[in-house]
């Protein structure tokens, strides 16, 4: 057992957690955040991405001691209080860009550490951007409309 | 050396189960206290969209809004059997049970709204965003929510079943009508092949799909897309690779599939052509959306390379051996 430190969508958190327990799992055993999926386990599909300090990491392959002092968004950081969507997750339900759902809320967060870094990026940019995360039902192509829809609202003065 | 090549492929498909095995969908439909309609089918949604389309077609039918429908499904408890996601046909089958379901429970409230205005007959009274009036004089109206007042303890249910026409092939002759409905398709596509890695790269795409009638043209066009991309991932890129009936190709790292990167954007037409046994025209895609893609990549590397492969997934392997 080990005692760490971080912070998990803007809240603060003291977690006791088993020195080999994968931050994956305290993200959605400790912490009850079930939006961060587990596809592969094994970093290749993307589903687990969350941001951590601004990059994105496939939480299936982090440690959740390495976490110590983190600063991390999960897909349920993205909505207002006030339970607005994020205008990446708006853009998302306007375009069409989810089907089974599964790997959303990482592409999401994908989406977003692009748009962060860089706002009005290109198609392939974006393509880029969220290659590591798989999607077996869209084609890809609606959630590429999304983004670019995401980075035209956020520009206008979203979130 | 990169060579270009274009390609296509057609197809058609018979969607449903066919063969003449009992292809059979049920639906029910409930007026509620406050004037919604409750759908109730065993249909499941895999984020093809059921939920929505089904949706659709209940509120069509009973000329309420979207909103004003209760969609259950998927609970085996409280639904009817409504078959399988298989076959491409939910939106057919289950569709067509939920259209008379809904047109069921739209009569009998009509029948209920005569009783309760006093009329003589239903004849001449048209339903409209939950009331039922007389067309010449739209005052004499009642809402579905006073005409469920009156069934509190028992509401106004309807089960109604659909079951597709498809008959046993003749196992001498191969002659039956196996499925229907059938829905084409055709794809188009251009590549790119790296003559020194064997890398082929899909550069650009068209499909066109028979739908019979969109009834969410956007979800079609997600169908396409998504369908776009399977059939080149089943192309060029999967591979499970069997050795004695065991999956060697069993993780994310020896089983590619396209990534965005892959993927180009592509044009999708959507052909409409109603089909008179189908819920509003509609027929199912889910399916054959991704079937006329890898042989239009296959007729697109022939027409680059001048090499006819007849096996997929066309790896880069493959390529070079034939380039040889
Ligand atoms: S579950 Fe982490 S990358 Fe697939
Ligand atoms: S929507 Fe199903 S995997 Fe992307």
């Amino acid at each position: 057992m080990k005692e760490i430190n971080l912070t998990v969508n803007g809240k603060k958190h003291r977690i006791k957690i088993d020195e080999n327990m994968r931050l994956i799992d305290l993200l959605r055993e400790k912490l009850n955040l079930l939006g961060t999926k587990e596809g592969c386990g094994e970093g290749e599909c993307g589903a687990c991405s969350i941001i951590m300090d601004g990059e994105v990491v496939t939480s299936c392959l982090v440690m959740a001691f390495q976490a110590e002092s983190a600063d991390i968004i999960t897909i349920e950081g993205l909505e207002k209080e006030d339970g607005t969507l994020h205008p990446i997750q708006q853009a998302f339900l306007d375009e069409g860009a989810t089907q089974c759902g599964f790997c959303t809320p990482g592409m999401i967060l994908s989406a977003k550490a692009l748009l962060d870094k860089n706002p009005r990026p290109t198609r392939v940019e974006i393509k880029e951007g969220i290659s590591g995360n798989l999607c077996r039902c869209t084609g890809y192509n609606k959630i590429v409309d999304a983004i670019e829809k995401a980075a035209i609202l956020l520009e206008k003065g979203g979130n | 050396m990169k060579k270009r090549g274009k390609g296509v492929g057609i197809i058609f498909y018979g969607t449903g189960y066919g063969n003449g095995f009992p292809d059979i969908s049920k639906a029910e439909a409930e007026l509620q206290d406050d004037g919604k309609v409750a759908i109730y089918v065993g249909a499941t949604e895999v984020g093809q969209g059921a939920k929505t389309v089904m949706t659709q077609i209940a509120a069509e039918a009973l000329g309420l809004k979207v909103e004003d429908i209760i969609f259950i499904n998927e609970d085996t408890m409280v639904t009817p059997d409504s078959g399988t996601a298989a076959a491409s046909r939910q939106s057919y089958n289950t569709g067509n049970a939920i259209k008379k379901a809904a047109e069921a429970l739209k009569a009998l409230i009509v029948d209920k709204a005569v009783d309760k205005m006093k009329l003589n007959t239903n004849i001449g009274l048209k339903v409209e965003n939950g009331n039922v009036f007389v067309k010449t004089f739209p005052s004499r109206k009642i809402s579905f929510k006073e005409i469920a007042e009156d069934y509190k303890e028992n509401p106004l249910k309807v089960e109604e079943e659909f079951i597709a026409q498809t008959t046993e092939m003749d196992e001498e002759t191969g002659q039956g009508a196996p499925y229907w409905p059938y829905t084409f398709s055709a794809c188009g596509v251009e590549i790119e092949v790296d003559t020194e890695t064997g890398i082929v790269e899909v550069i650009d795409g068209v499909l066109a799909q028979d739908v019979g009638k969109a009834l969410n043209p956007k979800l079609v066009e997600g169908q396409m897309e998504g369908g776009f991309a399977m059939g080149m991932g089943y192309g060029i890129f999967e591979n499970l690779n069997l050795k004695k009936g065991k999956m060697k190709n069993n993780s994310f790292t020896n089983y590619i599939i396209p990534t965005a990167l892959d993927m180009p954007d592509i044009k999708n037409v959507i052909v409409e052509d109603p089909e008179s046994t189908a819920p509003y025209g509609a027929k199912g895609i889910g399916e054959p959306v991704m079937i006329p893609v890898a042989p239009a990549i296959l007729n697109a590397i022939h027409d680059a390379i001048g090499v006819r492969i007849t096996e997929t997934p066309v790896t880069p392997d493959k390529i070079l051996k034939a380039l040889k």
